[in-house]
């Protein structure tokens, strides 16, 4: 361990192309990986533009589009627990949003209650806007979406929702979407535009607020684990981070950046096993003598995995700071770069493990050292 | 067996008669008691390089001894085969005939008749290296060449006294501290000799150790070697052309034509 360290050191300039090329792989990694992640909040936003702190869904929901009617009656189950809000209903599905000038567009439709202590009402929302939105058939969506619903031009006709009127109340800024417009509204409201597509009787997810975020995992434990057959509990903040997730490894996106990854991976790997391989052979001779003093061969073979590892770990500490500026960077042009401690976890454990099996690739020098060499 | 035949009677300095009694060859000296027994016996060691028309004898049937307490000069003109010797005595080179009879824990065995694993570990145990390069390792201190050898001989008892002592008696100790870069070739090589002494070994094996070194240097080089043998008991094998050297040591062989024979020394 310290020799190798000593050994690091004293030719840091050799090592350190190997230094940097793990630094290269892990900015690489945790810049793509935190880019992707923070574009795709995209489909978290119900979840982090409301004040709930517990999702309950249909087993197993992987992103907050997907989640299946599940029994109103689940609400009892949350009854009595300590340190819990009464549960509140929540609405989410997709519907058919026919435009005004006609055509149609897939949309997504959010239904909450909308008085103020609401957990699932849009924080986005004015006080004069939940009003408004308690009117039946009252929706609001982002101003981003309004030319695509087509409400920028004819007024005289209303945009209709699976077949019935509709009135726009009014937009919000940061309800953005990707593939269909969120369309925010009512419990009252998404249950009449919903119909038959929700069962009497069942809603989509039952929300509800804790008194902490420990109390809320220690909730979410409990009933994943009581109520483990006929429904699912998060966290906001897992439901959040499971949702991105989700399409972001269901994309093409996630494809692409593990691609990407795995490139930088095998670039950073390549360049970190020739550096440990040329240090190996150009002290060929000062190794080949310690195996003559009888020094077994697997203390050099040590030597060149620690000395791997060393690099990874230097690496991985220049990577981290790199990442931050970045992102700071990237913030000035309104980007943002989701750098959660998972992230950062995720890339120095993949470009550890990179460096070490660079070490691995490099013991073929520990194999050529021949002590017989030194006679010569 | 051929070695339980008797030694034959070496004429070097200080040893009048060798003890032969035993099928074994006594790691210590029998110091006081007038005798003395070989620690190491290469027989009739022969060495071919090459097949067919290029195919070339460098040993013929080489015979020689190492005994404690010796400091052992190999001479003969470059190319005579002195390396391709030391490095079979030593265990790094196997012969294509003869044996090299060493005492194992009190057993007469014949190296290259040992497993690799075990030959291995009787190198570790008992034998020490100089060559004419250095080869220490640029990034450790004088100090540390010393204990990176005990160290990953794993034997950390004891390794810093054990350092701390060896440099004392070789007059090394100022160098500690130094790394390769800050050393004179001179006291490179006398680090060196004290990386091959660290384990304490029974054999020191120095391939022209004195052969890059101003003639200053290499007596001192050759005082500490003489000193490994007449001091720590060690059997010291050098292998040299320089004829200098031979006022330093107690045997004096030569090598030519893949010929070994004892030759004398000055007076
Ligand atoms: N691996 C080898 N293959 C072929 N020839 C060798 C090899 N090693 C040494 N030789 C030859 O054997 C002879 C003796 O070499 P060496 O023992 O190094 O001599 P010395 O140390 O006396 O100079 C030389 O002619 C050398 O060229
Ligand atoms: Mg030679």
């Amino acid at each position: 361990m310290l020799y190798a360290l000593l050994m690091l050191w004293h030719e840091r300039a050799r090592y350190a192309a190997g230094v940097l090329a793990v630094t290269f792989s892990a900015v690489l990694i945790a810049l793509q990986v935190g880019l992707l992640l923070g574009l795709f909040k995209i489909t978290s936003i119900p979840i982090d533009y409301t004040s709930a702190d517990i999702w309950i869904g249909s087993t197993a929901v992987p992103s907050v589009d997907l989640g299946k009617p599940i029994p109103k009656n689940f609400v009892s189950r949350l009854a009595g627990l300590p340190g819990v809000s009464m549960p509140e209903m929540y609405i989410a599905n997709f519907a058919n949003f026919t435009k005004p000038t006609g055509g149609t567009e897939l949309c997504f439709v959010l239904g909450s209650l909308l008085d103020p202590e609401a957990a699932g009402a849009l924080t986005l929302l004015t006080p004069e806007q939940r009003d408004a939105l308690t009117m039946p058939y009252a929706i609001i969506v982002d101003e981003s979406d309004v030319k695509r619903l087509g409400l920028d031009t004819d007024r005289s006709q209303k945009p209709k929702i699976n077949g019935k009127e509709v009135t726009v109340v009014g937009t919000v800024r940061g309800l953005k979407s990707l593939a269909a417009p969120w369309v925010f509204c009512s419990l009252y409201t998404a249950r009449q535009l919903l119909g038959p597509l929700l069962p009497p009787d069942h809603v989509t997810y039952l929300l509800a607020r804790c008194e902490s975020p420990q109390r809320a995992r220690e909730v979410v434990a409990y009933l994943r684990e009581r109520y483990a057959d006929d429904m699912t509990a998060y966290t906001a903040e897992e439901f959040s981070f499971g949702s991105r997730w989700y399409w972001l490894t269901r994309t093409k996106a996630g494809l692409a950046i593990g691609y990407a990854a795995f490139l930088g991976l095998i670039v950073g790997m390549v360049i970190t096993a020739q550096t440990l391989y040329s240090a190996t052979v150009a002290n060929a001779r000062e190794f080949a003598i310690l195996l003559a003093l009888g020094v077994p061969r697997w203390r050099l073979a040590l030597l060149v995995v620690t000395q791997a590892f060393w690099i990874g770990v230097i690496g991985i500490a220049l990577a981290y700071p790199v990442c931050l500026g970045l992102k700071y960077l990237a913030l000035q042009f309104a980007t943002d770069v989701d750098l959660r401690w998972q992230i950062l976890a995720g890339t120095a454990t993949l470009t550890i493990g990179m460096a070490l099996l660079a070490g691995l690739f490099a013991l073929r020098s520990v194999q050529q050292i021949e002590p017989m060499s030194l006679l010569r | 067996m051929d070695h339980e035949q008797g030694w034959p009677k070496v004429t070097a300095t200080g040893i009048k008669q060798l003890s032969i009694k035993t099928t074994t060859l006594g790691m210590v000296s029998g110091m006081g008691n007038g005798t003395k027994t070989a620690v190491l016996r290469g027989v009739r060691l022969v060495k071919t390089y090459g097949d067919g028309d290029s195919r070339r004898v460098v040993l013929h049937e080489c015979t020689l001894e190492l005994y404690p307490g010796q400091v052992v000069l190999l001479m003969g003109p470059s190319g005579s085969g002195k390396s391709t010797l030391l490095a079979i005595l030593s265990g790094l080179l196997e012969p294509d005939e003869g044996q090299v009879l060493v005492d194992d824990e009190g057993q007469l065995r014949d190296l290259w008749q040992m497993a690799p694993a075990e030959r291995d570990r009787y190198r570790r145990r008992h034998t020490g290296f100089v060559f004419q390069g250095y080869n220490l390792l640029p990034a450790l201190t004088a100090r540390q060449q010393l204990e990176i050898v005990l160290h990953w001989c794993g034997d950390y008892r004891d390794s810093r006294r054990r350092v701390d002592e060896l440099l004392e008696r070789l007059g090394l100790q100022q160098l500690q501290g130094k790394k390769p870069a800050q050393l004179s070739g001179g006291e490179k090589q006398r680090i060196a000799i004290a990386r091959a002494l660290v384990k304490n070994p029974a054999f020191v094996f120095a391939d022209e150790p004195t052969s890059a070194l101003d003639w200053e240097n290499g007596q001192r080089v050759m005082e500490l070697l003489r000193l490994a043998a007449h001091e720590r008991q060690a059997a010291v094998l050098v292998v040299s052309h320089d004829q200098r050297l031979l006022p330093y040591v107690d045997v004096h062989y030569h090598l030519e034509d893949g010929y070994l024979e004892e030759r004398g020394l000055p007076a």
